[in-house]
C-alpha cells in the first residue's frame, strides 16, 4: 500500500487503472485465500497477487483455487501447504511508466482463455497493486475512438485544404494568363493611344490652317481688303504651306490610322480569347470541339509562347463531345505553358489531335529537355514539381489528370531526356453527332 | 547645335512609327525593329538617346542596353515596356541601368519630357568620359557606406569588402538611418526595402534627390515589381540584389559602386545622368517632406 501513496508519475496512463490490493505471501497457506476469495473486498478480483519481498513472485486466480480446493479432501490434503506451491509464476506485469498501448498489447499477447486472472502494476519491479484486463481494453478502445476522432478531423480538414489548393493554382494559372494577356494589350494599346493622341494636336493644326485659308478666300473675294492685307495673309498661308513637319506629318497620318485600326482588331481579338477562354467557368457540361479548346489555350498561351516556341497544329476532323470547355482549355494551357517551359531556347511543340473508335485523341509533343525516368511516374503526384520554390505549386498536372479522368478519359505521358515529351490523352466521343467537316492542318 | 539622335527599337514596327511622331520635331530619329541595327548604329553613329523594348525575339531588352552601355556608355537608356515582370526590371537596374523604365501605354508629353530630359544630359557628357575603366583619381574624403539593414551577413560582408577603405555605419532602423544621413554626405548605401515595418523607399529617394553622387545597392528578398520601377525611377538605385545574396555578387558590387561613385565625384557632370523623377506616391511625399523638414534642422544644429 504504502508504494500507492507516492504521487503519479508524469504521464503514466497506467496509474488510474491500479487497484490498492494487499498481496498475499507466497508463504501463507493455502487455505488462508479460501477466506480472502470470498471477503467483499476481493469481490472483484480475478486473482491474487503473491509478492515477496515487495516484488511479485506470481498470482493465485479463483478459478485454479476452486479447481484444486474444490476436489476431495483437498482442504486437508493441501490447505496447509503454501501458496509458492500452486501459483503461476508468470503473471502479467505491466510497469507503470509503460506506455498503455505497449501494456495492453503485452496483456492481449499473453493473458488465457478464459480471462482468470488479473495483472499486475509493479514499479521497477516493485509491487504496486492489480490492474484489470477489461478496464485497460476499455481504456484502450476510447484512446481508439479518440484517435479515429481526430483522424477523421485530419482527413477533412486535408481536403477541404486540398480543395483549396486545387481552387488557388486554377486561379493562380488564370492570373497568370489574364496578366499575360493584359500586357499583351498593352503594345496595340501604346500605338493606338499615342497615334490618336497625334491625331488630336494635328487636327487642331489643320483647324487653324483652315482658319487661316478662308481667311484669305474671304480677303480676295472682299472689294474692301487692301492689297497690303492680301500679301500678308498669302504669305501666312504660304509658310504654313512650306511647313515641311506638318506636310510630313500628315503624310504620316494615314498610316498610323491604319495601325491603330489594326491595333484596335488585336486588342479585341485579346479581349474575345479571354471571354472565350473564360466563358465555361459556368462548369455546365457543354458540346465543344476539342480542337476549338486547343485553339482557345493556344492563343491565351501566346504570350509565353511567342518568341520561343513553334507551334505545329495537326488537328484531325474531330466530333464535338461533352465536356466542360474550361477545364480543357486549362488541361491544354498547362501542356503548352510546360512545353514551353522545357524548351531551353527555341523549340517545337507539335499538338495533334484525330477521331477513332468512339474516342477524341489529343497528343501534346516537345522537343524540350525530357523528364528523367524517376520523376515520369511522379509527375502527375499533387504538390511534385520540380520547379524552383515559389514558381511551381505541383498541381497543374494533378488537376490535369483529375480532369481527364473526371471526362472519363485518359492521359499518358512518354518522354526522353533530352529528346523531349510526349502527353497522350484519349477522350470518350459519347455524343453521336456527325463529325464536323472542319479541318484544321496549319502551322502557326 | 544640331539636333539630337534618338534611337528607338521594338519589334513591333507599329510602335515605332507611333513614337516617331513624337519626336518629328527636334530630333534625328533612327529606328529599328532589329537589335543587332541597332548596336550596329550604336557603334557607328552619336546616339543620344536609346528607348527600348524589353521583350524581343532575339534579344531581350535589358540586354540590348546592356550591350549599349558598353559600346556607347554616354548614351542614356531607357526601357519602354508592356510587361512589368521582375526579372526584366531586376535586369534592366543590375544590366541595363536605364535612365528611366517607361510603361506602355505610355503618356506623350511624359515621354517627350524624358527623352529630352536624357538628351541633354547625354549632350553634355559625351565631353567626358564615362569608361569605368579610366583612371580615378583616389582623393578627397573618405567614402562613407551606410548599410541600411537588419541583416547583419550584409553589414558583415561590407566590413569585409571596404572595412580598411571607407568609414561604415550601420543603422537597423530608419530613424537610425535618417540621423547618420543629416549628420553627412554618403557615397553607398547599401539597403534593404524594409527596415522593420517600415519601407524605406522614400529615404532612398530622397537621399538621391540631395546628393547625386550616392550610390544605392538595393539588397532585399522584398519583390514587389511596381515598386521597384518607382525605385528605378524615382530614387535611381544603381543595382538590386535579391535576398539571399551570396558574399562575392555583394562584395563585387560593393566594389564597382565604390568606383562609380569616385568616377561619378572627380565628374559632377556624370551626375546628371543619375538625376531622379520626382516622387510619386502622396503617401511617401509627405514622408520625404518631414525626412527633408528633419535633415535641415539636424544639419542646421550641426553646421551651428
Amino acid at each position: 500500500m504504502n508504494a500507492m501513496n507516492e504521487a503519479n508519475p508524469v504521464g503514466s496512463e497506467i496509474f488510474s487503472l491500479i487497484n490498492a490490493i494487499d498481496a498475499v505471501s507466497p508463504d501463507s497457506p493455502l487455505e488462508e485465500l479460501a477466506e480472502l476469495f470470498a471477503s467483499p473486498e476481493y469481490a472483484n478480483l480475478l486473482s491474487l497477487p503473491v509478492v515477496e519481498n515487495g516484488r511479485p513472485v506470481g498470482v493465485i486466480s479463483r478459478y485454479r483455487f476452486m479447481d484444486i480446493y474444490l476436489k476431495r479432501y483437498a482442504r486437508e490434503l493441501y490447505g496447509k501447504r503454501p501458496i509458492r506451491n500452486f501459483i503461476n509464476d508468470k503473471p502479467l506485469l505491466v510497469e507503470l511508466d509503460q506506455p498503455l498501448s505497449e501494456a495492453a498489447q503485452h496483456v492481449a499477447a499473453n493473458m488465457k482463455f478464459p480471462l482468470t486472472e488479473d495483472f499486475i502494476v509493479t514499479r521497477r519491479g516493485r509491487y504496486l497493486g492489480v490492474g484489470f484486463v477489461m478496464d485497460l481494453l476499455k481504456v484502450m478502445e476510447q484512446k481508439m475512438r479518440a484517435n479515429t476522432d481526430e483522424l477523421e478531423k485530419a482527413y477533412t480538414q486535408l481536403k477541404s485544404s486540398q480543395m483549396a489548393l486545387v481552387q488557388s493554382e486554377k486561379m493562380a494559372s488564370l492570373g497568370q494568363m489574364v496578366a499575360g494577356v493584359a500586357h499583351e494589350i498593352n503594345t496595340p494599346l501604346g500605338y493606338v493611344q499615342n497615334n490618336v493622341a497625334i491625331g488630336q494636336e494635328l487636327f487642331l493644326q489643320i483647324q487653324s490652317m483652315m482658319a487661316e485659308y478662308e481667311a484669305l478666300v474671304d480677303k480676295l473675294l472682299n472689294d474692301q481688303a487692301s492689297e497690303e492685307q492680301v500679301a500678308v495673309q498669302m504669305q501666312l498661308v504660304a509658310e504654313m504651306r512650306n511647313d515641311v513637319n506638318t506636310q510630313e506629318m500628315l503624310g504620316e497620318m494615314h498610316g498610323l490610322m491604319s495601325d491603330s485600326l489594326y491595333g484596335i482588331d488585336q486588342i479585341s481579338e485579346l479581349v474575345l480569347n479571354l471571354k472565350n477562354f473564360s466563358r465555361m467557368d459556368a462548369a455546365a457540361n457543354d458540346s465543344m470541339n476539342v480542337n476549338d479548346c486547343i485553339e482557345s489555350a493556344l492563343n491565351i498561351g501566346r504570350n509565353v509562347l511567342k518568341n520561343k516556341v513553334e507551334v505545329v497544329k495537326e488537328l484531325g476532323v474531330l466530333p464535338k463531345i461533352s465536356c466542360a470547355p474550361s477545364q480543357l482549355n486549362q488541361v491544354f494551357l498547362n501542356l503548352f505553358t510546360n512545353a514551353a517551359q522545357a524548351m531551353e531556347a527555341q523549340g517545337m511543340l507539335t499538338i495533334r489531335s484525330w477521331y477513332a473508335e468512339g474516342s477524341v485523341y489529343i497528343s501534346v509533343e516537345d522537343n524540350g529537355k525530357g523528364i528523367p525516368q524517376e520523376n515520369l511516374t511522379r509527375i502527375f503526384d499533387p504538390f511534385f514539381t520540380t520547379k524552383p520554390v515559389g514558381e511551381g505549386t505541383g498541381l497543374g498536372l494533378a488537376i490535369t489528370h483529375q480532369i481527364i479522368h473526371q471526362h472519363g478519359g485518359e492521359i499518358r505521358v512518354e518522354s526522353q531526356v533530352g529528346e523531349g515529351t510526349r502527353f497522350s490523352i484519349k477522350l470518350p466521343a459519347t455524343s453521336s453527332e456527325t463529325v464536323q467537316p472542319i479541318l484544321k492542318a496549319v502551322a502557326a | 547645335m544640331s539636333k539630337p539622335t534618338l534611337l528607338l527599337i521594338d519589334d513591333e514596327e507599329r510602335i515605332l512609327r507611333s513614337l516617331r511622331m513624337l519626336f518629328f520635331v527636334g530630333y534625328n530619329v533612327r529606328m529599328t525593329i532589329d537589335p543587332y541595327e541597332a548596336i550596329r548604329i550604336l557603334r557607328e553613329e552619336r546616339v543620344h538617346v536609346i528607348v527600348s523594348d524589353q521583350r524581343m525575339p532575339v534579344m531581350q531588352g535589358s540586354e540590348l542596353l546592356r550591350i549599349a552601355r558598353e559600346t556607347s556608355p554616354a548614351t542614356m537608356r531607357i526601357l519602354l515596356t508592356g510587361y512589368s515582370d521582375l526579372d526584366a526590371s531586376i535586369a534592366s537596374v543590375n544590366e541595363g541601368e536605364v535612365f528611366r523604365y517607361l510603361m506602355k501605354p505610355w503618356n506623350g508629353d511624359e515621354v517627350k519630357k524624358v527623352v529630352a530630359e536624357a538628351a541633354s544630359i547625354a549632350e553634355a557628357s559625351f565631353a567626358v568620359r564615362t569608361h569605368s575603366d579610366m583612371a580615378v583619381e583616389l582623393t578627397g574624403a573618405k567614402p562613407r557606406v551606410l548599410i541600411m539593414d537588419h541583416d547583419e551577413s550584409t553589414a558583415i560582408t561590407v566590413h569585409e569588402t571596404l572595412g580598411d577603405r571607407c568609414d561604415i555605419i550601420w543603422a537597423s532602423d530608419a530613424q537610425h538611418a535618417m540621423e547618420e544621413l543629416a549628420k553627412q554626405d554618403i557615397s553607398v548605401v547599401v539597403s534593404d526595402l524594409m527596415l522593420g515595418a517600415t519601407n524605406v523607399g522614400y529615404i532612398l529617394k530622397t537621399i538621391k534627390q540631395l546628393n547625386p553622387q550616392t550610390q544605392c545597392i538595393v539588397v532585399t528578398s522584398f519583390s514587389d515589381t511596381s515598386r521597384l520601377i518607382e525605385l528605378i525611377n524615382q530614387a535611381q538605385i544603381t543595382r538590386f540584389l535579391p535576398k539571399p545574396v551570396s558574399k562575392g555578387i555583394l562584395a563585387r558590387n560593393l566594389e564597382s559602386m565604390l568606383e562609380r561613385f569616385h568616377i561619378v565625384r572627380a565628374q559632377p557632370v556624370l551626375q546628371k545622368r543619375q538625376a531622379v523623377a520626382p516622387i510619386s506616391d502622396p503617401q511617401e511625399q509627405v514622408q520625404a517632406g518631414n525626412f527633408l523638414g528633419m535633415l535641415g534642422r539636424l544639419r542646421a544644429r550641426i553646421n551651428a
